[in-house]
């Protein structure tokens, strides 16, 4: 079973794309080639360049940041209370159509 | 030399290539190291430096370079330094990699990286402007070095006057001067690091150096040998893979009119042009340890081997990019490998791209029409990070056009 994920960028392109369960949200980005997910650590929680807005119908659902994601993300730019770092979001079934956007600062 | 080829290397498949000394590296190191792949396998072996392997395609480098587990950082050099203390991060394997990385990343955040341009494009324009009515300068020692020398002090908060005494002795340690002016350039140095080091133990701020001391390697203190070489990491890691970068860069829209033209029409092009700049010149060479036996391009490669990475082999792979000595504004080149990949991948990536961006955007606005110099050219090197060691540029100025052979 795919999980789809419906990205959309700053500009207001969007990209649908379906990612496998156990990946993070970053992985499937990379892997689709989504443009400004640059994601340079490589899924550590490390660089603050997998930057996305998670839609607030979605936030629950995608969870709350760890502490030390939350560090991160003060070093991110365009920083706003629905700001995540995808490399640290889960992909499930229950996150089957999950919105999130892309910040300015991710283009 | 035969002495360097241990048992299991197919005799087929050994190569006598020397990364310090490639045939046509002084005109076009790309070229050079274009034709070691055309002529070689995936997949060979060179005796030189005690002996390592080297792989050429872009697939063999992407299916290594994330995989920390077999291929180990632990030794990057070519040829390897026996004795040498670790440079850190990126000598150190997962899980202690972390620890060392860290700072690193914080300080070269993307928030980070904002104010860092800021500074950058300053400075960028007030050499521009005072290079600009010259009609000609050595783009290398009067514009590249500086950029990135102020964005080390600038992370570090450290004065910009120090940048002169810094990149006088740098340039002898990349500029193949005798060993000794080499050596006493690198002790001075970090000489210079050790006493700053010494200074923000005493009294520690916000920046990298005072936070580089405060490393806890898992439940341990930091010790000075690894401050230290964290710091002249720091140092070097961006200095002459940025202005190197960017003297290529330079040097092919000094040749190619065309893409200079559509840049300095179309701006908004820079963000995507530099992506495929870089793929076409990246610059770095780096090597890795087999920490168990593993099979590529149907060649054993055994636990201890030595392997050579060279971003110059992703960028020009035909199989990869079509057409790869091409440079394409059009061409989407985001997957290029010249920052590497997985967990060593280059901290500094965005802080590079931010640099050339402002060199781009404030050169060409001030400068929009160059060449290089009569009777002139690039010195390019090979080595651990390709490089242009001078690039003398001209341009027309209010005063007359660009001037002939010889005048100064």
């Amino acid at each position: 079973m795919m999980t789809r994920i419906k990205f959309i960028e700053h500009d207001g392109a969007e990209h649908v794309i379906e990612a496998e369960p156990g990946q993070s949200v970053m992985q499937a980005a990379t892997f689709h080639g989504i443009p400004g997910i640059l994601a340079d650590c490589g899924g550590n929680c490390a660089c603050a360049t997998c930057h996305v807005y998670v839609d607030p119908a979605w936030r629950s659902r995608a969870g709350e940041p760890s502490k030390t994601e939350r560090e991160m993300i003060d070093c991110a730019l365009d920083v706003k209370e629905e700001s995540r770092l995808c490399c640290q979001i889960r992909v499930s079934a229950e996150l089957d159509g999950l919105v999130v956007r892309l910040p300015q600062s991710q283009t | 030399m035969d002495a360097n080829i241990p048992a299991h290397v197919p005799s087929e498949r050994v190569r006598d290539v020397d990364l310090y000394n490639l045939p046509g590296a002084d005109e076009d190191v790309h070229l050079a190291w274009k034709k070691v792949q055309d002529e070689n396998p995936d997949v060979f072996y060179t005796p030189r430096y005690g002996g390592y392997w080297v792989v050429t395609r872009a697939a063999l480098l992407e299916r290594i370079w994330p995989d920390h587990e077999a291929f180990s950082s632990r030794h990057i050099s070519i040829p390897r330094i026996e004795g040498a203390p670790p440079q850190l991060p990126l000598e150190a394997d997962p899980p202690v990699h972390q620890y060392f990385r860290a700072p690193v990343s914080v300080a070269l955040s993307p928030k980070a990286v904002r104010t860092l341009t800021d500074r950058a494009r300053a400075l960028a324009i007030e050499l521009i402007e005072g290079l600009r009515p010259k009609g000609r300068c050595d783009f290398v020692h009067e514009f590249a070095a500086h950029l990135p020398m102020e964005i080390f002090l600038s992370i570090v908060d450290l004065p910009s006057e120090d940048r002169e005494w810094l990149i006088a002795r740098a340039q002898i340690m990349t500029r193949g001067a005798k060993v000794e002016a080499k050596q006493q350039a690198l002790g001075e140095i970090f000489g210079y690091l050790e006493k700053w080091i010494g200074q923000r133990r005493e009294h520690p701020g916000e920046d990298l150096i005072s936070r580089i001391l405060q490393i806890r390697v898992a439940d341990r203190p930091i010790s000075h040998q690894e401050a230290l070489s964290e710091c002249a990491l720091v140092l070097f890691g961006g200095l002459d893979t940025v202005a190197g970068t960017m003297g290529f860069i330079a040097r092919f829209l000094a040749r190619n009119p065309g893409h200079r033209r559509r840049l300095v029409q179309e701006p908004a092009l820079i963000g995507r042009a530099i992506e495929e700049l870089l793929r076409r010149h990246s610059i770095p060479t780096i090597a890795r340890v087999l920490t168990r036996d593993v099979t590529l391009d149907g060649v054993l490669m055994k636990a201890g081997d030595f392997v050579q990475l060279t971003t110059v082999f992703h960028g020009l792979d035909e199989r990869a990019w079509p057409e790869p000595l091409e440079v394409d504004f059009e061409r989407d080149a985001h997957a290029h490998m010249a920052f590497g990949k997985g967990v060593h991948k280059c901290p500094g990536s965005n802080l590079a791209r931010a640099e050339i961006r402002v060199f781009l955007e404030e050169w060409l606005k001030r400068i929009p029409q160059f060449s290089i110099a009569p009777g002139g050219d690039a010195v390019t090197a090979t080595g651990a990070v390709a490089g242009v060691l001078n690039l003398p540029l001209v341009w027309p100025t209010e005063a007359g056009p660009v001037p002939a052979a010889g005048s100064r």
